[in-house]
């Protein structure tokens, strides 16, 4: 009797250990996903070109609003203020998102961007929205 | 009967294969988020939809393109980029231009170029040519063609070229 109940015991043991080594190998994975995912260097490849292209198709009087509220995340665990995160110098669009990062990609609208700012609410908190206002080059 | 147990809980096989799933994982995720997003096929298009847009838009002729008698100005051709707002100046001394387009008139009854317009680097117009398989170190093209109608009545068949390299920034 008491034999077969430290078998069940060993079974249960060796069957709750296995389980939990299986889900902390899946847990690790998830986060090394997840990590990768929201990576810096990832996001600013993926933000700056998005940006370019947006800007792009934009016309004289548009007024787009881009969401970055995944930057944010990233920019705010790293330091960077939201406000600095896109820049538009010349003819490129780039996006810093950590200190030694950053990444530019060239657009070809020779139009004129009165506005890149990010948006506020009324508390004055980032929304994690930036709002683009593009005009003709010639109405400077 | 410890020795079974301990076979079973830390089995050398159980963490090889736990090292190969994860090494395998690793690999897969790092060959996706890894790689640049190539968004030149799409920049491509961008670009003759704009140079469509500048020359046609609402069923209209671009009024600076044609005379009041219908014909083609060679300012338009001079003044193409200002015209239809394209910016292609990169920083950088030594950096070539990654862009390229072309606009073809075409004659509706003849099919014969009545006028054409170029603008960028034409070094990358072969790469269009090019049909192999991992291409992608090639720069990427967009052709598109449309029928415009003039004032006068005359009919085009106009087509548009639009080349975009930038292959560094799109691949690895």
């Amino acid at each position: 009797m008491g034999k077969r109940r430290g078998k069940k015991g060993e079974i249960l043991v060796e069957n709750i250990i296995f389980i939990v080594l299986n889900i902390a190998f899946l847990a690790i994975l998830v986060i090394f996903l997840v990590n990768q995912g929201n990576g810096a260097t990832f996001l600013e490849d993926s933000y700056s070109k998005q940006v370019a292209l947006l800007i792009d198709s934009a016309r004289p009087g548009m007024i787009i609003h881009i969401n970055f509220e995944s930057a944010k995340v990233v920019s705010d665990k790293n330091g960077i203020p939201f406000s600095e995160i896109l820049i538009i110098n010349g003819q490129y669009a780039t996006i810093r998102l950590s200190e030694e990062s950053g990444k530019s990609y060239h657009f070809f609208n020779n139009i004129n961007i009165d506005r890149a700012d990010p948006d506020k609410d009324t508390n004055g908190e980032y929304t994690g929205f930036y709002t683009l206002v593009f005009s003709n080059k010639n109405d400077e | 009967m410890m020795n079974k147990k301990g076979e079973k809980l830390i089995s050398v096989y159980w963490f090889a294969i736990l090292v190969i799933v994860a090494a395998g994982i690793v690999l897969m995720v790092n060959a996706y988020y890894g790689n640049s997003y190539d968004v030149r096929e799409v920049e491509s298009r961008v670009l003759a939809d704009k140079i469509a847009n500048c020359i046609y838009f609402g069923g209209k002729v671009n009024p600076l393109l044609l005379t009041p008698q219908g014909v083609f100005r060679e300012d338009f051709r001079d003044l193409f980029m200002e015209r239809c707002s394209l910016n292609f100046s990169v920083e950088g001394e030594f950096t070539r231009i990654p862009y390229y387009t072309s606009v073809e008139f075409l004659s509706f009854e003849s099919l014969r170029s009545q006028f054409s317009i170029f603008a960028g680097n034409n070094n990358f117009k072969s790469d269009c040519n090019i049909k192999v398989e991992g291409n992608e170190k090639l720069a990427k093209c967009s052709e598109k063609e449309f029928y415009m109608k003039t004032d006068s009545g005359k009919i085009y068949l106009v087509k548009i070229l639009s080349i975009v390299e930038k292959t560094n920034e799109n691949t690895n």
